[in-house]
């Protein structure tokens, strides 16, 4: 509980009805995108810097941590509040301050949803490239948090990449700017990198100047259909081969395509072992040769092979691969989302892996992949009223994560850590990096203020 | 007198990889310090044990390539990785390689290029620049609105931190957000961080053709223009320079007037239209001698002079101002410029990199850096930009009145880099100060 005193303060600094701390108020930011949930002695939402920093100190004086928060739509328990904390949540500071298309960038506060600055940029014929497929409700504070990815990152890279300044408030309620409108203004280290991904262990982002693109001219969307996921690799590897960068190479299997039928009618053969979608972009002169090359090279081993005709038909497959994790619901109540990643030449491995999992622990696994990345999202279906079915599920998600490092990969390629990996964090990095992260998180936050317990104990 | 134990160096090394003799020591040497010796490792944990013994004796060491900067290492250890320049691995099919940190930046160009692939930064001081150099500094540079900065490069590495202990960090996924970032925080700290001994390189397919548009300009302010024209009808060249009349020459010679350098690297048939674009852009712009290169040994010859006038400008970064503003306010830059330096195009160097929005000035000299950059920065701040790097987080700070902004930024650098580097013996010379 938080003292009458400290209540009174929060609403002097945020106003009245920026302050939630009745008990039914406060469950809905218990949780996230995954089964944890937490409590909260209280939630706060800023408008401005100012009263972050006054939130910080106030705070500090009463010795309560602070766990910020966008959407909370994370996979990685990353809001779930911890400790005795209380949570600053980013979504009244929605402003987008300037889209100068001219100069490519934007400034933006860290609660402006994903998706609101994607059609703003969009009148202007420009785009944000980072869009994870939450991005209709996610914001750029949480996709900074994270380093979201996305369908786009083989061609354009993560969120990371787009990243040019911040403004941040150290745990000490200190406000520092990081980098700035260009790649060439980092302070000697280049701390814009170390707080994107960082999950809010290190500073509360209150802007954020991101780099923006022009929408490339011409784009072309293709999809092949295959009998067995195994061939649909072979196609993303033999694409890679022939030296062309498609901006996207989505995978989804023969469960996806049929809980996401059942869901959007896309008109996806339901027999289909596996679904590849395609997209190249550039100059319009450039599509015919790489669609061609594509086509032959997808042909070769897909049962079909087709170039969508209209936007239509675009919108129809992207809604596919949008609505897999939520379509998934309707086979069974819970699903737990994985994110491992291996290297692009083991993806193959990988499908295999999964498969093995599936079959050891006796559960179902549906696989949403993007597959030039080499990044796998296995769905574990199961009923979470179901203790011994969750235990067995947890057993398999350690199993999954397990099988990605043996394939030399990460546990980790976008959800980040959070508290959900934390328990596994020490079989991916030896303890000299280990002990390289707390170095960082000692260096911003010596006494542990912000998001306490996620990805590192200090 | 110096702490350096000789002897046990040459136990670590062997007795032909440790120079103490100044006469000797020279050539892998530069700037005003005096190092008690020069040491090359080859391998991993030779680096760690020279490092563990620097840290034990309380020994300053400085790293380099082939060359050591000198600075804040008198009496100390000047470590030259240039033994340690192999290329362990060239993966086709994940596009990484794995390599050694002393390889020359434009060796390793050579080799990617046989092996079929692209590894775009470019070399910072072409001669001299090794690959652990290349991420150390971690810049970007005129390809970077493309491709993005050296950073994006970067998958993991092997580092031998300054207690000698060795991290490794990183594995082949092109995606990868476990635990924090200190792969890509490690770019760029200019080995304060720990000495990179091996990297894991992300590389991309070559691009299917490459073009260049070249033409000179009377003026710096017509030839930019250009650059704006270009921009506002959405032409995003790979590179797109300009060098000021007094350093064109050394790109190409006979130049007369300032040069631009237009580089199209992507596909055929996007090319051909672009190139010709771009050229009569450039002849309406009031160009002469616009040409399309298409030939390659002219193409290469021609971005091989553009590296000679980067190097020139990187290898003395004391005598160069280099500030950044949006890439179409550059003609208010330029204008006013102008009334700092005079004629543009007589400077004693200048360069444009377009598509950054970004300049730097070689300054004439006697001038003082300090009081140019001061004036530069305010001018690059009314169009929403700044001097680059350390330097311009001061003055912007000094611009804003915000003492306190500063301090804070600099005291946290110092914790990070006293958090690594407890008795700060790594690259002493590299100040966090500006
Ligand atoms: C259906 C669905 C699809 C998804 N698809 C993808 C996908 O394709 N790719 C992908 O990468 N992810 C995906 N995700 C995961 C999730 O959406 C992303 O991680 C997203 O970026 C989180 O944004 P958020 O606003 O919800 O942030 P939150 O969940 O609220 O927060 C994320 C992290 O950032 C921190 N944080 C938030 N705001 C700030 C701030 N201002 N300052 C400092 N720290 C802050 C939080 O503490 C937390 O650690 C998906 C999730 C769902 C539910
Ligand atoms: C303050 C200052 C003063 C300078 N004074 C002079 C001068 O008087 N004369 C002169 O000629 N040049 C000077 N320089 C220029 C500078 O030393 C180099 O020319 C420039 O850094 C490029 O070096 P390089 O790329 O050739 O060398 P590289 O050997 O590739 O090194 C570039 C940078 O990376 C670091 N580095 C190299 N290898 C590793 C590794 N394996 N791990 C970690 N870090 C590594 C080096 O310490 C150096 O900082 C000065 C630079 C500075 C910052």
């Amino acid at each position: 509980m938080l003292s009458q005193a400290v209540v009174k303060r929060l609403k002097e600094i945020v106003g009245e009805r920026n302050v939630v701390t009745d008990k039914v108020g406060l469950l809905t930011y218990g949780y996230d995108g995954t089964l944890l949930s937490g409590e909260a002695l209280g939630v706060v939402s800023p408008q401005t810097t100012e009263q972050v920093v006054e939130i910080v100190k106030l705070m500090n004086e009463h010795d309560i941590k602070l766990v910020p928060r966008g959407a909370g739509t994370n996979e990685s328990g990353g809001t779930i509040p911890s400790e005795k904390s209380v949570v600053i949540s980013f979504t009244k500071m929605t402003k987008i301050h300037e889209i100068d298309t001219e100069n490519f960038v934007a400034v933006v506060e860290p609660g402006v949803i994903n998706f609101d600055l994607q059609v703003e940029l969009a009148k202007k014929n420009f785009y944000f490239p980072p869009d994870p497929s939450s991005f209709k409700a996610s914001t750029i504070g949480g996709n900074l948090g994270e380093c979201s990815g996305g369908p786009k990152c083989f061609k354009y890279g993560v969120t990371r990449d787009y990243m040019l300044g911040l403004e941040v408030v150290l745990p000490n309620g200190k406000v520092i700017q990081t980098g700035g409108r260009n790649f060439q203004s980092e302070p000697g280290y280049d701390l814009t990198r170390i707080i994107v991904g960082s999950e809010g262990i290190l500073g509360l982002v209150t802007k954020v100047f991101v780099r923006i693109l022009p929408i490339p001219r011409a784009k072309k969307t293709m999809l092949a259909l295959y009998d067995k996921v195994e061939d649909a690799s072979q196609t993303v590897a033999d694409i890679v081969a022939a030296g062309i960068i498609p901006t996207t190479l989505e995978l989804m299997d023969n469960l996806l395509i049929n809980t996401t039928e059942d869901f959007t009618h896309a008109g996806l053969p339901r027999d289909a072992g596996a679904v590849l979608i395609i997209e190249v972009d550039g100059y319009p002169e450039d599509m015919d040769g790489q669609v061609k090359t594509i086509g032959e090279i997808a042909s070769k081993i897909a049962k079909e092979f087709k170039v969508a005709q209209t936007a239509v038909e675009v919108d129809q497959i992207w809604t596919s691969r949008r609505s897999a994790f939520g379509s998934v619901a309707r086979v069974r109540p819970s699903y737990g989302v994985n994110d491992i990643t291996v290297p692009r030449s083991n993806f193959p491995k990988a499908i295999e892996g999964v498969l093995k999992v599936a079959k050891d622990f006796g559960v179902t696994i549906g696989v949403v992949a993007h597959a030039g990345d080499g990044n796998l999202h296995p769905l574990i279906l199961f009923d979470q009223r179901n203790k011994e079915e969750t235990e067995t599920v947890h057993a398999a998600e350690q199993a999954l994560c397990m099988m990605a490092l043996d394939l030399d990969g990460t546990i980790s390629g976008e959800h980040g850590i959070g508290l959900v990996k934390k328990k596994y964090l020490d079989k991916e990095f030896t303890p000299a990096a280990m002990e390289a992260f707390r170095k960082i998180k000692r260096s911003f936050d010596p006494s542990n203020r912000f998001n306490p317990g996620k990805i590192i104990d200090l | 007198m110096s702490n350096v134990n000789i002897s046990k160096l040459k136990g670590i090394v062997g007795d032909a990889y440790v120079i103490d003799s100044p006469s000797e020591m020279a050539k892998y040497l530069k700037g005003q310090g005096k190092p008690a010796v020069v040491v090359l490792p080859a391998s991993t944990s030779e680096v760690s044990s020279i490092v563990k013994l620097a840290n034990e004796k309380n020994v300053k060491l400085g790293v380099g390539g082939v060359v050591v900067d000198t600075q804040g290492i008198t009496g100390g250890i000047a470590m030259v990785m240039s033994r340690m320049n192999r290329i362990l691995e060239m993966d086709h099919l994940n596009l990484v390689a794995v390599v050694e940190p002393g390889l020359l930046h434009k060796e390793f160009l050579l080799k990617v290029a046989e092996a079929g692939l692209n590894f775009p930064p470019e070399p910072y001081v072409v001669e001299t620049s090794s690959v652990g150099g290349c991420f150390a500094i971690g810049d970007s540079d005129s390809k970077s609105f493309e491709y993005g900065p050296t950073r994006t490069f970067l998958l993991g590495f092997e580092m031998v931190l300054p207690t000698g202990e060795i991290l490794e960090i990183g594995n082949k996924c092109i995606k990868n957000v476990s635990g924090l970032d200190f792969i890509h925080f490690a770019v760029g700290s200019q080995g304060t961080f720990g000495i990179f001994t091996k990297l894991l390189v992300k590389l991309l397919p070559v691009p299917e053709a490459k073009k260049a548009v070249i033409g000179t300009f009377p003026s710096m302010h017509k030839a930019n223009a250009t650059f704006n024209t270009l921009i506002k009808r959405n032409v995003h060249p790979t590179r797109m320079n300009l060098i000021n009349a007094s350093l064109a020459k050394i790109a190409k010679p006979e130049t007369e007037g300032q040069l631009v350098i237009i580089d199209l690297q992507g596909f055929k048939e996007s090319g051909k239209n672009i190139a010709n674009e771009v050229a009569s852009v450039l002849t309406l712009g009031g160009g002469s001698d616009v040409k399309i290169i298409e030939e390659g040994a002219e193409y290469d010859q021609m971005i091989n002079g553009w590296l000679k006038v980067r190097a020139e400008l990187n290898a003395k970064p004391e005598r160069i101002v280099e500030f950044v503003v949006g890439p179409m306010k550059m003609p208010q830059a330029l204008a006013q410029l102008e009334a700092l330096t005079g004629d543009l195009g007589a400077y004693p160097g200048i360069i444009v990199e377009g598509l950054l929005g970004y300049v730097c000035l070689a300054l004439p000299e006697g001038t003082d850096k300090l009081v140019l950059a001061t004036k530069v920065n305010k001018l690059a701040m009314s169009l929403g930009g700044n001097v680059k790097g350390l330097l311009g987080h001061k003055l912007k700070a000094e611009v804003y009145n915000d003492a306190e902004m500063w301090k804070q930024t600099t005291s946290l650098l110092s914790e990070l880099r006293q958090q690594f580097d407890p008795k700060g013996i790594l690259n002493p010379g590299v100040s966090l100060e500006a």
